[in-house]
């Protein structure tokens, strides 16, 4: 059982030969944070946002250029990838061409000189686990296998050895959206079986929700927000993770305050609560909206009005996301069914429920925090 | 046969089109396979009419004597060659084996880790480095190599003194032995392109997860790469092999015992014999040489000649029968998707 911190991890990227950068860029800005025990943590971010370095990083197969990372309380910074003793799932699968299934399982224990039955009842023990059928993959050829039975053998290579950290490289983003679903569920199966501290790198936020115990935003090699879902939801660190957590994603409007009113993207004006009179300043600032945070009326009013260009059903509830265009911003709303073939609806922020952003940063003023469901 | 759909061969200019191209790849083919027919059948020709104007294409009759005499050289023609022809024979396999023994371990090793290994400006500088050898012709550096071999590791004619005495610098002289063919051999340039095209298209994803496995590195090279590697490792044995068994004149330059020589040396050394001469026809030639009198008395002339080509040849033509099957089975178990 492992715990894993990072204390200001530093990563540098030097330039390839030929390019017009000169400066090595960063790969990993001081990043910092403590994976418990037993814990499932969900890496996302854009491309490039230095999610998969991190992985690297902690499986070692990068070396940190500073600052230090600790299993349990032991420093493994400068520790191959050899001896951390850590398992790793690739998104191109990664098996070894030659071998069959179980010859790909069994390379751990060649290498570290097991005995024979020790291989042989592991071999079991995880081919029981993966549940039915699995033994039929292990003693097939690598390539007649298909994309998920790949990932199936990928994963299976990855906790026959009962390792300390589970690491994810994006494991089933290239399998077809049916197959992932399902894979999806699976490894959250076995994850919750082996409770083991597993960190899972995605790009796909939805993947992130439902794997993660806690989810880290990344950007640019900084850690934006570490936190649980909720947190991350309902009280983002700044406009970058309140963008990017949520689907369809947040509808940001450019707005002012006046004494007590609000005024909307110059076309409607509210009156502001006391609580949030006394934490907005004066002029100018940004109000961001979730989709199911708005009041929709058919009729014009004080409301704004909403060009609508898309309307997408969700299938599970008698609602729909109305897609389109406040004043030339993007803007998104959970509208009711009863609005089938609208071309225009007023929509009404619910300031309780709202996010407020500075007007020239990304720094937030106010966020609504996690509601009290309960 | 689908360079043209079954369907439009059924017109008459498609078929006309179908039928040139056939005729076309066939005369290839016949321009190929006439060269090995002229040998197989001048070898099996007595000797006065395998110089006779105009030659004939099938002898009128079919001997063995050739072959028979052949693989007796060194007893009919002593002065030409005075080793039997298994020690020519012997002399190129352990050639050339050494040659692979030392060549592609090197090579390979020397690619995967320019390929995976080492990251960043080094990698390109060693690239480039190694691929520049291609650059120069092998005659440039014919004779800076030839001076090695007598006074490794100074290229010059005779060791230099040591500053202040009279006592020459130690050094290796490799020249006129086994190994001033091997090692010059040890490294090949053009290989090691091969090499590293192919390890470049493996994954580094491959690496890492056996790397995460615990595999060290040369184990991962091992049972990782190599069993993936099979198909390159076949292309290469078979280039060196050919490359190796058929070279001639850095052979020539650095043997001079005929205990040592290649076959190819032996081949060159007999025609020779009749080139010295001129012949063109059975008289000028008898009267030529002493050499020339004793092969042709003997009953050798082209005919012997072309045996000991088809006798060089067959080894590159077994291998690479050999190197094509793993060319094809390799082919099957490659990782990339």
């Amino acid at each position: 059982m492992t715990s894993v911190t990072l204390e200001n991890v530093v990563k540098y990227y030097y330039p390839t030969i030929g390019s017009a950068e000169t400066r090595p860029t960063l790969g990993l800005d001081h990043v910092s944070m403590k994976i418990e025990d037993g814990e499932t943590v969900s890496i996302v971010g854009p491309s490039g946002c230095g999610k998969s370095t991190l992985l690297k990083v902690i499986a070692g197969l990068e070396y940190a250029d500073a600052g230090r990372l600790l299993y349990n309380d032991v420093d493994v910074t400068r520790i191959t990838p050899q001896d951390r003793g850590v398992g790793m799932v690739f998104q191109d699968y990664a098996l070894y061409p030659s071998k069959e299934g179980e010859k790909n399982m069994a390379y751990y224990f060649e290498v570290h000189h097991r005995t024979e039955e020790e291989k042989q009842q592991r071999l079991k023990e995880t081919a029981d686990l993966m549940g039915i059928g699995f033994e039929l993959l292990m003693g097939r050829q690598v390539d007649t296998l298909s994309g998920g039975e790949k990932q199936r053998v990928g994963i299976a290579r990855c906790i026959v050895r009962e390792p300390n950290v589970f690491l994810m490289d994006e494991p089933i983003s290239n399998l077809d959206a049916k197959l992932r679903e399902r894979t999806r569920t699976e490894i959250k199966r076995l994850l919750k079986k082996f409770k083991i501290t597993t960190i899972y790198v995605t790009h796909d936020q939805q993947e992130a929700i439902f794997m993660g115990d806690r989810i880290a935003v990344m950007r640019a090699g900084r850690l934006e927000q570490f936190g649980t879902f909720d947190d991350l939801y309902y009280s983002p660190a700044n406009l970058f993770v309140a963008s990017l957590i949520g689907t369809p994603p947040i509808s940001v409007l450019p707005a002012e305050r006046s004494g007590g009113a609000l005024k909307i993207a110059d076309a409607a004006s509210l009156p502001l609560s006391a609580e949030l009179a006394a934490q907005l300043p004066e002029g100018r600032l940004r109000l961001g909206v979730r989709p199911e945070a708005w009041f929709v009326k058919s009729e014009a009013g004080s409301g704004l009005a909403l060009t609508v260009t898309r309307i997408e059903r969700l299938y599970t509830e008698r609602a729909a996301f109305a897609h389109g265009e406040v004043t030339g911003e993007p803007v998104n709303a959970l509208v009711p069914l009863d609005f089938p073939e609208v071309k225009q609806v007023f929509l009404q922020p619910d300031l309780d429920r709202a996010y407020f952003f500075a007007a020239d940063s990304e720094a937030v003023l106010h966020t609504p925090g996690v509601p009290a469901l309960f | 046969m689908s360079l043209i759909p079954a369907v439009g061969r059924k017109q008459f200019k498609a078929r006309l089109g179908w039928g040139a191209l056939a005729a076309f790849l066939w005369f290839g083919v016949f321009m190929h396979l006439l060269p090995f027919y002229i040998m197989i059948v001048t070898s099996i020709t007595p000797a006065a009419e395998a110089m006779s104007m105009p030659p004939t294409l099938w002898p009128a009759h079919p001997t063995l004597a050739a072959w028979k005499l052949i693989l007796h050289i060194s007893d009919v023609a002593r002065s030409v060659l005075s080793q039997p022809l298994s020690r020519y024979f012997f002399n190129s396999t352990l050639m050339t084996l050494s040659t692979m023994l030392l060549s592609i371990p090197v090579t390979s090793l020397a690619a995967y880790a320019c390929s995976k290994l080492i990251k960043g400006k080094s990698a390109r500088t060693l690239f480039i480095f190694f691929i520049g050898t291609l650059m120069l012709p092998g005659i440039v550096s014919l004779i800076p190599s030839f001076l090695l071999t007598r006074n490794f590791p100074f290229p010059l004619p005779v060791a230099p003194t040591i500053p202040g005495t009279d006592t020459a610098f130690p050094t290796l002289r490799i020249w006129n032995t086994y190994w001033a063919v091997i090692i010059p051999a040890g490294f090949s340039a053009s290989n090691f392109l091969l090499f590293k095209g192919f390890f470049d298209g493996i994954p580094d994803s491959i690496i890492n997860a056996a790397r995460v496995d615990g595999g060290s590195e040369f184990n991962i090279f091992r049972r990782i790469i190599l069993p993936m590697s099979v198909p390159v490792y076949a292309v290469v044995a078979y280039f060196s092999f050919g490359a190796t068994w058929d070279s001639y004149l850095w052979p020539l330059v650095v043997i001079q015992d005929s205990k040592i020589a290649p076959l190819t040396l032996a081949i060159r050394r007999i025609s020779d014999a009749f080139g010295a001469a001129g012949t063109t026809n059975p008289q000028s030639a008898l009267g030529a040489s002493a050499q020339m009198a004793e092969l042709i008395s003997q009953g050798l002339s082209w005919n012997g000649l072309m045996v000991l080509g088809l006798l060089q040849a067959i080894p590159v033509f077994i291998f690479f029968i050999i190197a094509r099957e793993y060319l094809l089975k390799g082919v099957k178990i490659q990782g990339l998707k």
